[in-house]
């Protein structure tokens, strides 16, 4: 377990860092539709080349993102070996009963050249302000604010939920929990999650009735403010025109 | 059972999904006390921290998804913490993807309300393990159902991951069980230690 730090290195400072976040949020979004959409391989490989250009130019270590983004690349891995035997079609080559088939290795190959893309694209969006600017910038494009309060409370309570379990678990395996037969395992992890709901929703009933009585209306009052600059225009337009020229090829191929 | 961006050819399967997820999710919002806010966010917190907690399987592991349990504690707005979370998810652990919530939240929150309707008719069953019965009846019937949902969207939307389709619900056959354990004894302990938390869901 490792807690979800996105925004662990949004205190470096790169043209990405400095990029007004209504403006990043948004032309990133598009350029990530962009390249979900793209049909073709080579478009499909404009998009990950572009990603990839970002997040190096974002300064975001490669460790980091490598460990965030290994379960996309199992999920890849799994339907670069499951397509591929089950395509049917042309066989590349034959394994006993089964074989390789090309149609589904290509297509196989395109679903993970465009997820592995997207899913880069989404440090150069997340992981260059903190999260909570982010959720700001996101209120400023005109997200409802139920929606933005929710993701920014949930967020908060990740870090209580995730502290709160851990001790529970410690606790738990100090009076031999992992060593019961497995039945009474899953027992006493359902126990615990219970437990676990008990006391976080009477928590945060507590801390919301706190958080009204102390004049809270729904809207997030943070200090940091943004101000749009021409360069964040300038970045703008490259990101979103690259978006739009992938979406016009994808759309012509 | 998330589905990566990009895995579909036709993007009508996936807009169609998020349309239809976001129309649900806009008129639950829409109708919604402020004050169930923080229940909400809890819930969802819960669900992505769920998702944090593998549980070996024989050789692999897998992680709970819980979305029976969900259900069951938050009744009609079972599919909000979902979706949320599911954001949470594919914005933090770039787990999911962004374009395919739609279909994601759609193959795991209508199970949710399946799983709340499931525990519902525990009350008409005075036994004392009835809870969990119905917990787990709730739990694994969420996880079957999700499983179900999702190898036919697969399949509908491209023939060829049928083989893909199959392998997955297959792997996630253990979970079926796991979590209908689980979600049975949280059951079971909820009404227990707090039966006021499952009468007043939902409404």
């Amino acid at each position: 377990m490792h807690l979800p730090e996105i925004d662990k290195y949004a205190h470096l400072d790169s043209p990405l860092h400095r990029w007004d976040g209504r403006v990043k949020v948004a032309c990133i979004a598009a350029l990530l539709l962009a390249v979900v959409l793209a049909p073709t391989y080579p478009l499909a490989l404009a998009g990950l080349a572009l990603a990839v250009a970002m997040v190096a130019l974002s300064r975001i270590p490669a460790t980091f993102i490598f460990l965030h983004v290994r379960w996309v690349l199992l999920f890849c891995l799994f339907l670069l070996v499951v397509l591929p035997l089950t395509g049917g079609g042309e066989l590349l080559w034959r394994l006993g009963p089964a074989g390789v088939s090309r149609a589904g290795l290509s297509k196989a190959g395109l679903i993970s050249l465009r997820a592995l893309a997207a899913v880069l694209l989404i440090f150069p969006m997340m992981g260059t302000a903190r999260f909570h600017v982010t959720l700001k910038a996101l209120r400023r494009l005109r997200v409802p604010s139920v929606v933005v309060q929710i993701l920014a409370f949930s967020y908060r309570y990740i870090f209580v939920l995730f502290d709160e379990l851990h001790r529970m678990l410690s606790a738990a395996r100090a009076r031999g929990h992992g060593r019961a037969r497995r039945l009474r395992m899953f027992r006493n992890v359902g126990s615990m999650l219970g437990m676990l709901l008990v006391r976080s929703l009477n928590r945060t009933t507590r801390v919301y009735q706190a958080m009204l009585s102390r004049g809270f209306r729904g809207e997030m009052k943070t200090l940091d403010d943004f101000h749009l600059r021409p360069t964040d225009l300038v970045k703008g337009v490259l990101v979103a025109g690259a978006a739009v020229l992938l979406f016009t090829a994808g759309a012509l191929a | 059972m998330h589905i990566s961006d990009g895995v579909f050819r036709d993007p009508r399967v996936w807009v169609s999904a998020c349309a239809a997820a976001g129309g649900l999710a806009g008129v639950l919002l829409a109708r919604m006390d402020a004050e169930k806010i923080p229940r909400v966010a809890l819930c969802t917190s819960f669900f992505f921290v769920a998702s944090l907690v593998h549980v070996p399987i024989g050789p692999t592991s897998v992680h709970l998804l819980l979305v029976g349990l969900v259900g069951i504690v938050m009744g009609r707005l079972a599919f909000l913490p979902i979706l949320f979370g599911l954001v949470l998810q594919a914005l933090l652990l770039q787990h999911g993807g962004l374009t395919t919530i739609g279909i994601n939240v759609l193959t795991m929150g209508l199970p949710a309300y399946g799983a709340y309707w499931l525990f519902g008719l525990e009350r008409h069953f005075g036994f004392k393990a009835a809870p969990f019965v119905f917990g787990f009846l709730a739990g694994s019937a969420a996880v079957m159902l999700g499983l179900l949902l999702l190898k036919s969207v697969l399949v509908f939307a491209d023939e060829a991951f049928v083989g893909v389709a199959w392998t997955l619900v297959i792997a996630h056959l253990p979970l079926v069980v796991v979590e209908g354990l689980i979600t049975g004894s949280a059951g079971m302990f909820l009404k227990k230690v707090e039966p006021r938390l499952l009468e007043a869901r939902g409404a």
